[in-house]
């Protein structure tokens, strides 16, 4: 490991150690209430004991299950809509107020009619990390496939590429850098449109089980709840970064 | 092989591009297509590499045919490299034989010989992130005579390079096409590259781009760019085809 590696990594250690200390020393002294604050120590107890608890692990699954199938279905549903957009712009000018106005629209308000659709299970979950996936999904990829370079796309022409050699030789890598920045957003909203879902209601998930400990004071175990959310969306991103170097090597 | 007779195209029905344009482009010869930016020179280029759709009525043939995207006869190259950063050196050489059907280990041991040719034996798996503009450009070049067309069109490709670069790779083209039997059309502003690489020289006025001379090169083949500097025939012939490109400005202004 490189010294500055080391160095930062320290300083972020005395940091959060000063912080975490303040915080059990106001808890303890009674300078803040515990019951509405929480501390370090109960944190740390309550995330031990919910280790070793199967729930945790079985609502984990059930929200990272609902997460990856929302962003599945959210980014092949878009990157299909936006090649259609690019290939037919009567077909996006024709969508255009349509697709605005349901993107503006605050997607957490749709729960209660997903609810009604698709009931108290991983039907709605799944639907609203679709409806929030969806659109930033889309306008990366008509941005991406727009920007493709003309120099490309003129070579590949004139040597009288068939449309699938244009697709999947020139366009698709070309869009590939522009898309995968809206493919990683996608991912962060799936996780926020699903946990979100099961907050408001939900049989199972982190979000239930969060909801859930708010409704019983349950603060430590709440705090607990939004590490384990927090670590969670660090190690989406760290994913999805491992897979862009990997496809995106050439940049 | 190219064959433009008394073309005349608008993009917008008000304004000329090219009025009364002919060409004519014997197999095996190097023609310099010369003049100043915007005079139709590109349009002219694209026309023939069937880039752009002929107004319905004029007549242009390339080897023979209305041109057509994709044909076989042609090979077409950009000013700009125009090399696909996602591809190593060697797949970017070997990119229109496999459009056009080569199975891919024959397409890259094409490409890997030409890739020597234009003096990048060892260079195969670079990405062109790892290779100077020069290097990138002799790449261009192998991908375009990787190709066994026997046109190529070609669109000041070496417009964008430092000088002492350009005349290397300028070399490198007289080098290939004196190997390959090639004709070409060349696209240039560069009245000194036109003459050195060039059997005819044919110059065009500014918009609307017209034909107003075609001078023939007298220099004999096999030729060489450093050579050239102290021959009084590039000098002459230089001065000559610099005067009909005052012309056609004059020509255009009045």
């Amino acid at each position: 490991m490189k010294a500055d590696t080391l160095r930062t990594l320290s300083h972020h250690a005395v940091f959060v150690s000063v912080v975490l200390g303040l915080w059990e020393w106001a808890a303890r002294t009674g300078f803040i209430d515990p019951s509405f604050l929480g501390s370090p120590l109960g944190i740390i107890g309550f995330t031990l004991e919910n280790l070793a608890n199967a729930r945790l692990w079985g609502d984990l699954g059930y929200t990272l299950m609902a997460v990856f199938s929302s962003f599945f279905i959210g980014s092949v549903a878009a990157m299909a809509t936006g090649l259609a957009f690019v290939t037919w712009p009567k077909l996006e000018a024709f969508c255009e107020p349509y697709i605005a106005a349901m993107n503006v629209l605050p997607r957490i308000a749709l729960v209660p009619l997903f609810i009604l659709w698709f009931g108290l299970g991983v039907g709605s979950k799944i639907a609203l990390g679709v409806s929030l996936t969806f659109f930033i999904v889309l306008s990366t990829t008509v941005a991406g496939i727009r920007g493709v370079s003309q120099d490309h796309i003129t070579l590949t022409r004139s040597l009288g590429a068939s449309s699938q050699q244009m697709f999947f030789w020139v366009t698709l890598p070309g869009a590939v850098p522009v898309l995968f920045s809206g493919l990683r957003l996608g991912l962060i909203y799936a996780l926020l449109g699903v946990v979100g879902a099961e907050v408001i209601a939900s049989e199972r998930g982190l979000g239930q089980q969060l909801a859930y400990l708010g409704s019983t004071f349950n603060v430590n175990g709440v705090w607990s709840l939004l590490f384990d959310l927090a670590l969670i969306g660090v190690l989406i991103m760290k994913l999805m970064n491992w897979v862009e170097r990997r496809l995106l090597h050439w940049q | 092989m190219i064959d433009v007779q008394h073309i005349d195209l608008s993009f917008d029905g008000t304004q000329w591009v090219l009025q009364g344009v002919d060409l004519h482009v014997k197999s095996g010869e190097f023609v310099a297509l010369a003049g100043p930016s915007g005079c139709g020179k590109t349009t002219l280029l694209n026309l023939c590499a069937g880039l752009l759709d002929l107004p319905p009525g004029q007549r242009l043939q390339v080897a023979g045919q209305a041109p057509k995207l994709g044909s076989r006869e042609v090979a077409y190259m950009l000013a700009r490299d125009s090399l696909f950063p996602w591809l190593n050196a060697l797949d970017n050489a070997a990119f229109g034989l496999k459009v056009r059907g080569m199975p891919i280990a024959e397409a890259r041991d094409r490409a890997a010989k030409m890739l020597k040719q234009v003096g990048l034996g060892g260079f195969e798996y670079r990405m062109p992130k790892a290779l100077s503009h020069g290097m990138r450009q002799r790449v261009a070049l192998a991908r375009t005579f990787a190709m066994p067309s026997p046109l190529l069109l070609m669109d000041e490709p070496f417009g964008s390079l430092d000088a002492q670069t350009k005349l290397q790779l300028q070399d490198l083209l007289l080098q290939l096409c004196q190997e390959g039997n090639r004709t070409v059309l060349f696209v240039t502003h560069d009245l000194s590259e036109a003459v050195a690489l060039a059997d005819r020289v044919v110059v065009m006025s500014s918009r609307p781009g017209r034909i107003v001379a075609d001078v023939t090169v007298p220099l004999e083949r096999p030729r060489s760019i450093r050579q050239l500097q102290t021959n009084e025939n590039f000098h002459r012939t230089y001065a000559q085809v610099w005067k009909h490109l005052e012309e056609g400005w004059v020509h255009h202004e009045g």
